[in-house]
Parts: structure tokens; sequence; C-alpha cells
């Protein structure tokens, strides 16, 4: 499926979910994203993870609206915990299937997003383990002076932003170098088509869950 | 014309600071070029004014021109081989160069992997550039600058972090570009090995202009930077001296490349002892190591403690890093407001508003405590950076490269404070360095990390 | 008026570094928003750990409005680090993404009320606000904030804005002055125009 069509779907679907309260469609949701993961051969161990993140605040926020507010409504404390795995399942149907390369190809060819855009977040988000790491060194080189560089500390920040310019700079005169100029036509070493299956698969599941999502419980 | 023809070129980044001036020379097509000079002297901002970059991002051309003949493309590897990639994988990059340049899909896969195999690095396609080495990625660069048909391939201190057979390799294929495809190489360097076979003309820039030597000359400078000998004299440590570090079973690696495998060694307490070894065999990482910035297997043992079990906290104030970029260590604006943060986490009053007074004027940095960190020479921040971690007192310094760069004046600036203060202290200092003008009465012991291992030489003079 | 002239590309890996940067910075708090969350839950108050943390998780907008005073500045600022978060961190999949859409058009309403043309106290106290109503709007779906009594909502609307004024106010205040004083962003040239 066309990724920005397959991101389109996802987007609208949790959007929409946000603002209902249909448990049945939830567990549908939930249940078709299963199947597609497994289909795709996805590790259970990778499924298992990210099933765990929803875990606390689900549980909590579900709690809170079956006992803590005056409604004490269960079958909405219940929507909203099925709603967090389907946001869930949702986005890791296409983060865990398709490549942030995909999107950007397909959001430059077929939505005609500017490039710069694309290009310009994957060249920053290639050097995230390494922000990660800097940001690790910055905190132990201040341990080294005896501070302590919390994530209240302006100086830390500071700091981060100091890099980011740095950094940004860098890569945009690498992009630069690299025949990279802004607003201009390229061409596509891959062509990424826009199909009717396209269409249909994206306006049938969501001509689908609407019936689902308004008129069962 | 056949030659890139720079005339009174004069560029400053700020409107009061000039970077390069009165630049007059000629880059003759299909030769070699080796331009040597400190860091900071201009060699980057050459090259990037020649790409185009400068002063697109930032500062300006104030006078004179340059040129460069008709047709002829000009392509560039960059310093940091960590940041000039926009994508995750070569064939990504590769495939994106290729897009900006317009080229006719059907003829990438043809050109990329021609490209790949003339770097031999065919089997790297589909690897994620984050895990590749700093010499591999090096080679990925080139290939991206020979997909591009670049005739002129301009490269800026390529080989700072990379190993010394990737740097052979690498100098080799430049050299195939020259004789077989009449392409123009200029590679800014200051490490001046393995050049002497290869290069046409050597150019040195110095005091914000170029020197052009005459090939003699030229062939001169290199051969005298081979013969040269480490004028330091070291001792092998003797049995039962007290022991400041012990390497147990250690084991450093990066990605999958092993660094350093090491069954056992002792650095010695209260002295001074320096590590070499080529660029990119690890010494760097093995600070890191024992600074507690990077995981390791096997032990390290600080005062026969397994520094895992110490807390971090407490580490930190015991062993310093000074990081080889002086700005990591800096947390504010202003010289002032640094020094006052140091001071704030004293031990001892060893340093007083007296005693901190006399080292800035030693280190010629009294007059400029209200300016901001960033804006110093490399060589005031460099010192100011060894003042503040001396300040806080730690019982370890571990210095990475702290010389880099630094004119002779600076160097014995520095070598007199520290002994100064390990004369106070007994410090424990353990340092890397490529450079060791002014250190022969300063060093005690000599580790030489080689074929993953930390060996003590002895020099006798 | 075409908003995409107003970035360059360093432009916008610069505002995706920052979003990167800070949630290199903010993984240190996962802990605290769980830990909060367990201990709120036996008195009902488990949604305020939601709200408690809402500054840090919002403040790249704030700041990033502030510092580079574009129009679609504290939008990208949000949204950039969103999808990041996306492919790169927490998998909270798609709605991620749309909260970083809400959480950016939330905190550039602030700068847009003021014209793109006052960057003092007023306009970032502006956007702290207008970034606590849109967020505290969108959790009353997406939370189910609106089965709470009045009082309770009263008390996270609170709690939030104290949480966003610390991170989005006080602290983008803070660092935006180291930032001036260091005159590096001015070098960085262009950007601040």
């Amino acid at each position: 499926m066309n990724p920005s069509f397959k991101l389109i779907l996802i987007i609208l679907i949790s959007f929409e979910i946000s603002f209902t309260r249909s448990l049945t469609a939830n567990c549908v949701l939930i249940a078709v994203c299963l199947i597609y993961l497994m289909i795709h051969k996805i590790k259970l161990k990778t499924l298992g993870i990210v099933l765990l993140i929803p875990v606390i605040p689900a549980v909590a926020l579900s709690i809170t609206i079956a006992f803590f507010t005056p409604a004490q409504d269960y079958h909405f404390a219940l929507v909203l915990f099925s709603r967090m795995f389907a946001y869930v399942l949702l986005g890791t149907s296409f983060t865990l299937i398709n490549s942030p390369i995909e999107l950007a190809r397909s959001l430059e060819q077929n939505l005609h997003l500017p490039s710069k855009f694309a290009y310009g977040s994957l060249a920053a988000f290639g050097v995230l383990p390494k922000m990660k790491s800097t940001i690790l060194t910055l905190q132990k080189a201040a341990l080294m002076r005896g501070i302590t560089l919390s994530y209240w500390s302006p100086k830390l920040y500071f700091k981060a932003l100091l890099i980011a310019m740095n950094w940004s700079d860098e890569l945009a005169q690498a992009m630069l170098s690299h025949g990279y100029v802004e607003d201009t036509t390229r061409t596509y070493a891959a062509t990424i088509p826009i199909k009717s299956t396209d269409w249909a698969y994206m306006i049938v599941p969501i001509l689908i869950i609407q019936p689902l999502l308004f008129l069962l419980p | 014309m056949s030659s890139i023809d720079i005339q009174n070129l004069n560029f400053n980044y700020q409107p009061n600071s000039t970077t390069l001036s009165d630049v007059n020379v000629q880059f003759e097509i299909g030769q070699f070029y080796l331009l040597v000079g400190p860091s900071g002297s201009g060699k980057s901002t050459l090259l990037k004014i020649l790409t185009g970059l400068l002063p697109e991002f930032g500062g300006e051309i104030a006078n004179g021109t340059f040129s460069i003949p008709n047709q002829l493309k000009v392509g560039l590897v960059f310093q940091n081989p960590n940041h000039q990639f926009t994508l995750d994988t070569p064939r990504h990059e590769l495939e994106f160069v290729l897009e900006n340049l317009r080229v006719d899909p059907e003829l990438m896969p043809a050109k990329i992997n021609s490209a790949l195999a003339f770097c031999e690095i065919e089997s790297l396609i589909d690897r994620q550039l984050n895990t590749l080495s700093g010499g591999e990625k090096q080679k990925v660069a080139l290939a991206i600058v020979i997909a591009m048909e670049r005739d002129i391939i301009l490269l800026d201190e390529p080989f700072a972090s990379i190993d010394p057979q990737s740097r052979a390799e690498l100098i080799a294929k430049l050299v195939t570009l020259r004789d077989q495809q009449q392409k123009t190489i200029i590679i800014a360097d200051h490490d001046l090995l393995g050049y002497k076979q290869v290069v046409d003309h050597v150019y040195t820039i110095h005091n914000q202009t170029i020197q052009t030597l005459s090939r003699e000359d030229g062939l001169q400078l290199l051969t005298d930077f081979e013969k040269q000998v480490p004028a330091i004299t070291s001792t092998l440590p003797i049995a039962n001296l007290e022991v400041a570090f012990n390497f147990d079973e250690l084991q450093i690696q990066i990605q999958q490349h092993a660094l350093l495998s090491q069954s056992s060694l002792q650095i010695p307490s209260g002295k001074v002892t320096l590590i070499t070894g080529e660029n990119g065999i690890g010494k760097s990482t093995l600070f890191l190591s024992m600074a507690k910035l990077m995981k390791f297997s096997g032990e390290i043992q600080m005062n026969q403690t397994n520094i895992q079990k110490i807390k971090a906290k407490k580490y930190a104030r015991e062993v310093a890093l000074i990081f080889q970029d002086s700005e990591n260590q800096f947390l504010t604006v202003t010289m002032r407001e640094e020094i006052e943060l140091s001071k704030q986490h004293r031990k001892s009053d060893y340093f007083n508003d007296a005693m901190i007074t006399s080292c800035l004027t030693q280190l010629n940095l009294n007059e400029l405590l209200d300016q901001v960190v960033y804006t110093l020479s490399e060589g005031q921040k460099k010192k100011l950076q060894i003042l503040l971690m001396l300040i806080v007192e730690p019982e370890v310094l571990l210095l990475d490269e702290p010389l880099k760069g630094l004119d002779i004046d600076s160097i014995h600036q520095i070598v007199t404070i520290l002994n100064a203060y390990r004369a106070e202290h007994q410090q424990t200092i353990v340092m890397i360095s490529h450079q060791f003008s002014g250190l022969n009465q300063f060093v005690d012991y000599h580790l030489n990390f080689a074929n993953q291992k930390l060996t003590y030489v002895e020099t006798v003079s | 008026m075409n908003l995409s002239n107003h970035y360059h590309v360093r432009d916008i890996i610069f505002i995706t570094l920052i979003g990167i940067a800070f949630g290199a910075i903010f993984i240190s708090t996962n802990f605290i928003y769980n830990f909060l969350t367990v201990v709120l839950t036996p008195v009902g108050l488990a949604p305020m750990a939601n709200d408690i943390n809402m500054g840090i998780w919002v403040m790249a907008g704030p700041l990033t409005g502030f510092i580079l005073r574009k129009p679609g500045a504290g939008f990208l600022g949000e949204f950039l680090a969103a999808v990041g978060e996306m492919f790169f961190g927490g998998q909270w999949g798609a709605s991620t993404l749309i909260s970083g859409a809400i959480q950016g058009i939330a905190s550039e309403l602030g700068f847009t009320l003021t014209g793109y043309k006052v960057y003092n106290w007023f306009s970032l106290c502006l956007s702290c606000l207008t970034t606590t109503i849109v967020t505290f709007a969108w959790d009353m779906f997406k939370n189910g904030y609106a089965e709470f009594h009045f009082g309770m909502l009263i008390l996270l609307f609170v709690v939030r804005f104290i949480s966003i004024f610390f991170f989005g106010g006080i602290l983008t205040k803070m660092i935006a002055a180291l930032l001036d004083r260091s005159h590096m962003l001015a070098k960085f040239g262009g950007s601040n125009v």
C-alpha cells in the first residue's frame, strides 16, 4: 500500500476513535492490526514490548474513569483502555513495516511535500543515536565539575541548542555538497506509484469502520 | 585555462576578524596537492570557498576572486565522517545524490555499483551508515564524490579519526583517480605521513595566507616530518609503584570493531603517563571507558576498586576527562562565569582568587574574562578548559590531545601550570598526544597503543 | 505568503535536532511519569501525572517559536519532534503524530495572536496559555477528561498550566537569555530575522 495513503488512513482512524466511544470498534481495530502485523512476521518479542508500553497509563486511566468520576462509567473505562492499545498498534502497523525513507519519498512524490522537509528531517534523524550519547557526555562533563545537569537545568538545554546549531550547519553543508538544492526538481530513484488499489485500501476500511464506530457500543 | 586560480582572496567570518588574507595561488588541473597548516589556520575555509559552501553558510569574501576552469565540478569530503550523510545507508545516500543531480533512474544502479566498486566497498551498500567505522564512512564519502563525477576533489582533514590502513587505502585511490582520470586532488592535513611518494605539490598555510613550496622544499618538508623522532625520554615503570589504574581482561569495542584487548596493565599513581598511537586506534575510546562514558567488558580498577562499583557522581569528581573538543567542557557563557562555576566546587583553597588570577595571567587569559567562551581562539579555549578542570581538583586527569594545534608558548604555559599543581597534589595524569615538543621534562612513562594492546616503551635520548 | 519559504533546509534540520536533543533529555523523565501514575492512581488522580509532565513534552514548541521568531516555528518544533518520536522513540504510534500536531498548533497560536511581532514575556506567556487550553481541550476527548467533575478539571488545568509555564515559559526564557548573551544565534546567521 502507498505509504502516504497508509499514514493518512491510520491518522484518520486514530483521530476518529479519539472522539467516539465504541469498544467493539476498538477491539476490531486491535484484532485487525494484530493479524496484519502477524502476516508481516513481526517478532513476538517486538510485539510484546510494544504492547507493554501503554499498560501503566491505560490501567491508571481506566481505574480513574471507572471509580473516581461522577458517572463511574465502566464501559467508557474499557473504551479508553482499549483505545490506548489501538493507538499503539495502529502506529506500529506503520512504523514496524514502513521505513522513514519510504515515507519521505512517498510524501515528496505523491503529496508534493517540499523535499527540504522530508530530507532535512531525515538528515537530523540520522544523528539521533549520537545525540543521545552527546547529551550523556554533556551531563558527565558537568558532573566532573561537581554540577548535576538535570532536565530542568537551562544550561543543559543551552548546550543542547549549541550542538543542534553546529550539527545542523554541518549537515546542511553536506547536503549542499551532495548536490541538494532546495526547491528544484529532482529525479526519483524509486517511483512510488499511486495505484487504484491504494484508493481502495484507504477508502474501504474507512467505510467499514464508520458503522462500527457509530452503531456498536 | 587549466588551473584553479585564486587572486588576492580575503575572507572573514566576522566583519573585523580576517581568516584569509591576500591568498594568491594556483592549483593546476590533474595534480595532487597537499595543503599543510595547523588547525584553525583557514584550510577548511579555503576548501569551502572553492566548493561554494562559503560565503553561502556565513562570512564574506571581502576582496579578490577565484576561478575554476570551465565545466569542471568540485566535490568535497568533510572532516567529520559522522555529519556528511543525509540518509541511512550508502545505497540510499548515493540514490539521493544522483536524484539531486537529476540522473535518469535507469542509469543509477550502474553508477552506484561502479563508484562502490572503485572504492572496494560493494559489501557495505545496505549497511547502516551509523554502524560503519570512520574509515568505511570516508570511503563511502569518496564513492559519492566519484558517483557525482567531480573533476576536482577536495578533502578537508579526511583522515583525522580513521585508522592508518584505511588512510593508506584512501590515498592510493586518490592517486589512481589522478593518474587514470586526471582528477585534481587537494587534501588539507596536518599529519604529513604517507604523502611523500604521491603528492605533486605541497602548499603551507600560515598567518592567514598560502605559501607555495617548490617541489624540492615540499619533499624536504615531508621527509623531515617522517624522520621526526619523539623527543621524549621515558623509562619503564618499576615494580611496586603505587598503582592508580589496573586493567583486568579489559576489552573495548565500537560496533563490531575490537579496539583494545588487554589482559593486564597498571598505570602508576602520581605520575605522568603518555599514550601514543596511530589515529583511529582507540585512544580516545579508551579514555571514554576510563571515564565511564562508554561500555567495556572486563574490569578497570581505580585504587583497587572496580570503577563500576563507584557512584557516578563521586567517580566524576575523582577522574576528570579533558575532552579533545574544549567546548564540551563549557557550561555557561563568559570566561568569568565558567571560573565562578568551577570555584563553587573546589575541594580545597589551593585555587584561591590570587592563585586563579596568577594562573590566568600566566596563560595570557587575564584580559579576556568577559569574553564569550565560544568566541575564544582554539588555544585560548584549551588553556581555559584545563584551568577549569584543575580548579575542581580531581585526583586523576585524562588529557585527550591537549596540545593539538597549540603554539609552543601555550604548550609551555600549560606544562608549567600542570607541573606546579602536580608538585603540590601528586596528581595522576594520563595524556594522549601526537605532539612531543615541550613535553620532555614532563612525561614519566610512555605507553604505545598498537595492535589492540598497550605496551610500555623505554626511550633513551 | 508561502510558509515554506521561511525555512531553509538548515532551519528544518536545526528544528528537528532540537526535538531530538530534548527527547534525549526527557528520556530520564519517563520513570517519573510512570511513578507518578502508579502513586496517583489509588487516590483517583492518575491523569494528573499527564498534566504534571505536560510542560516537558511541549516545551520544544514555545522554545523554537521564541528563539527562531518566524511563523510556523512553534508548530514545526513540536511536530517534527513527534515525527521523530513516532519512528524512533516511544512507539506511542499515530497518536504521537496527532498529539504533536495539536501541541504544535497550540503553542504556535500564542505567537500568531501577537502577529509574530512581539517576542517578550507577554507573547511567551500567551503561547503557554494557548498550549494549556488547546491540549486540555484535546484531552477532554482523548483521555476522557470530560467525565471528571468540575473541581478535578480545574485542578488538572491549573497543574497543567503551571507545568507548561515552568518549562515553556520560565525555563525557555532562561535558555533564550543564555543563547542571547552567547551571540551564537546571530553567528548561526539568518535564522533570527
